[in-house]
């Protein structure tokens, strides 16, 4: 399903001219199964947050290789990474990242505004998506007015409308209670199970990696003997 | 994305920032407003301009001058050219004659004209008939102004206000229709003046003259009458011989005023250049227009591209707005972007909104400039008169908006608004996704 070969990437610091180059990532080699959910844990600095945002495509790798569904996305340009972010993939970031100035409601349709879906079927669709999370009752209720919990289940709700096949998750739990992450976690195997949905997580958080089927650590940009260090079953 | 819900997007986004999104509408409104009330004296003047030259005139007419007086074969030659659709001439009376009635005298041009031939040409009476009988007259329509009697004596010590008074009150009140006129032929003979009266018939009065000035005091005659008028002067047209000189000679049938009439105001220019080849001079309201609507095109482009800079000033309140826009956007655009949002959509909803601005600023700015250009032709002459005692010259446009006008200007708007939205919407596009979702924007 993610098929990452020898992925490496560095940033440079500084004025331009005196830039320092840091090297963030080291030929990593990363391969997540179809239905399954892949934690990567890491200390902060590690790179588990760049190696999400390089499959994501939000910055491009310096080298390497990485393919989605059978599809290499290496070479892709800004449009076709939208477009394939819009159809293949769903994102649950770690400060929700919904539109203050659009109510839930409007969050969740969003993607499927973008996707140019008819207002009649994109309104029976963001209902019961809403419906699922349990949040059908605050579809006009603002991000601002919801608590920790249901913005990260409208942020769900937003990554599920359009059925992606993989959802990426950067510290889904980073800003919720114990509850409210048990909840979570809850759902996000439901949704494996039921729906066959593929999970890369990015988290530190012992509670998250249990979930997951395989832990891939990663220290220093480099992926720890390989590409796991120890399997979990969920 | 579709359509609608990108215009959903720029309106519910406008309703953001009401009071900033007013602000550059109306410097927007402003602008257009300027540039269309600019343009419209430019407009106005032109089409006052335009008026002065066709009016009372026909645009398919053109005169046809020649060095020789014009023979019936030179008028059978013009009347044969392609795309002409009559030939009018006249032979005017030269002789100090005069049109008496009851009391009142006239001295009146008259003149022989083909009567179906003018009728072709537009020629139409206001009263009365054609005439069909040798002594049967159409008379101007303000013949009767000229149908006068004063004393000399009275007259003589009278300033030029009271002659004017006093030849109002002596004008011809009555109705001329039907009427019998003696029309006075003078000529020498020997050192005598020798006169004859031709009675004469008013059939029928012509119609009034397009505007107030253009005095239509001309008599129309018969060729039967002027050929009456020829056996007693014993010259053509009716030439008075002077004592010391001998007599000359003349040709009879020979014609001035001759104009020929086209179909269409677009067959003129062919026609004259064809009448030109045959060694005539022409002239025509089309030429005259021609070169009118030259200089005229070089004012108006002059005074839009003044305007333009209004409007160009706007633009930079749109640009500034829309600056603003994207950078308080900035953590939307991102999260869009992160979750699929086409570059090319986010380009369109920011260019729409600019775009948006530009056109309700030219939608208010033509309402503004139409009521103003209005205002204007209803006061300004008002004004004059109240604090310059002058009257402004008749059918004045001191303002005028054509339907190109505003139509130019809302393109110029458009065109301008949509290049001055374009830096900020393609910055927009190129928001940097993590940045904005770190909040670092």
């Amino acid at each position: 399903m993610i098929e990452v070969n020898g992925l490496s990437h560095e940033f440079r610091i500084g004025q331009k001219g005196k830039e320092k180059v840091v090297p963030v990532l080291h030929h990593v080699d990363l391969h997540v199964k179809q239905g399954e959910i892949a934690a990567i844990v890491g200390k902060s600095g590690s790179g588990k947050s760049t190696l999400l945002n390089l499959i994501s495509g939000y910055i491009k790798p310096v080298s390497g290789m990485i393919r989605i569904n059978g599809t290499d996305v290496t070479s892709f340009n800004e449009g076709q990474w939208a477009d394939f972010r819009l159809n293949q993939m769903g994102f649950i970031f770690q400060s929700f990242q919904l539109i203050p100035s659009m109510t839930a409601f409007e969050n969740v349709e969003l993607p499927l505004i973008l996707k140019g879906v008819n207002e009649k079927e994109r309104q029976k669709q963001t209902q019961g998506m809403l419906e699922t999370v349990g949040l059908l009752e605050y579809g006009g209720h603002y991000p601002g007015e919801l608590s920790g919990g249901q913005q990260q289940r409208v942020s769900i709700a937003r990554a599920l409308i359009v059925h992606p096949p993989i959802i990426l998750a950067d510290e889904p739990t980073g800003s919720l209670d114990s509850d409210n992450e048990k909840e979570l976690l809850a759902f996000i195997q439901k949704l494996n199970r039921e729906r066959g949905i593929t999970f890369l997580i990015i988290t530190h958080d012992q509670e998250v990696a249990q979930i997951a089927h395989r832990t891939i650590e990663i220290a220093d940009g480099f992926v720890m003997e390989g590409e796991s260090v120890y399997e979990v079953q969920g | 994305m579709k359509f609608k819900d990108r215009y959903r997007f720029v309106r519910a986004n406008m309703k953001k920032n009401k009071t900033r999104v007013i602000m550059t509408v109306l410097a927007a409104t402003i602008g257009c407003a300027f540039l269309i009330v600019l343009a419209s004296i430019g407009f106005g003047i032109h089409k006052t301009a335009i008026k002065d030259i066709t009016n009372g005139r026909l645009m398919t007419e053109i005169e046809v001058h020649g060095e020789k007086p014009f023979t019936r074969k030179d008028i059978q030659k013009l009347d044969e050219l392609k795309n002409t659709k009559t030939v009018t001439r006249k032979q005017i009376v030269e002789n100090n004659l005069t049109y008496h009635l009851e009391k009142y005298e006239s001295r009146s041009e008259t003149m022989v004209a083909d009567i179906p031939a003018e009728k072709k040409a537009g020629f139409e009476l206001s009263r009365g008939r054609m005439p069909i009988h040798k002594n049967e007259i159409i008379v101007g329509y303000d013949f009767a102004q000229g149908l006068a009697k004063i004393p000399d004596e009275e007259t003589k010590n009278l300033s030029e206000k009271e002659l004017q008074n006093k030849l109002k009150e002596s004008q011809y009140k009555g109705d001329l229709l039907g009427k019998t006129v003696q029309l006075e032929i003078q000529q020498m003979k020997g050192k005598k003046i020798v006169k004859k009266n031709f009675p004469l018939t008013i059939a029928g009065i012509g119609k009034k003259p397009s505007k107030q000035w253009m005095l239509n005091e001309s008599v129309f005659i018969s060729e039967g009458l002027l050929k009456d008028i020829e056996r007693f002067t014993k010259t053509p047209r009716g030439i008075m011989n002077l004592p010391e000189n001998k007599p000359i000679k003349m040709d009879y049938n020979v014609f001035n005023n001759v104009k020929v009439y086209t179909h269409t105001a677009d067959e003129v220019e062919g026609v004259s250049k064809k009448i030109e080849k045959m060694g005539y001079s022409t002239y025509s309201a089309q030429n005259e227009l021609k070169q009118i609507n030259v200089i005229f095109l070089i004012i108006k482009i002059g005074l839009i591209t003044v305007g333009t800079v209004a409007v160009l000033i706007a633009s930079i309140g749109i640009f500034n707005t829309m600056t603003m826009a994207v950078t308080e956007r900035a953590q939307d655009i991102g999260i869009m972007k992160a979750i699929g949002a086409h570059p090319g959509v986010i380009k369109k909803i920011f260019l729409m909104e600019s775009s948006f601005i530009g056109i309700m600023g030219a939608l208010i700015g033509t309402a503004i400039a139409y009521l103003f250009s209005y205002g204007v032709n209803l006061i300004l002459p008002v004004l004059i008169e109240q604090f310059f005692h002058e009257k402004p010259p008749e059918n004045f446009y001191f303002s005028y908006i054509p339907v190109s006008l505003p139509l130019i200007c809302i393109a110029i708007c458009f065109s301008v608004t949509l290049i001055s939205g374009l830096r900020p919407a393609v910055r927009a596009t190129q928001v940097d996704v993590l940045k904005a979702l770190r909040r670092d924007i």
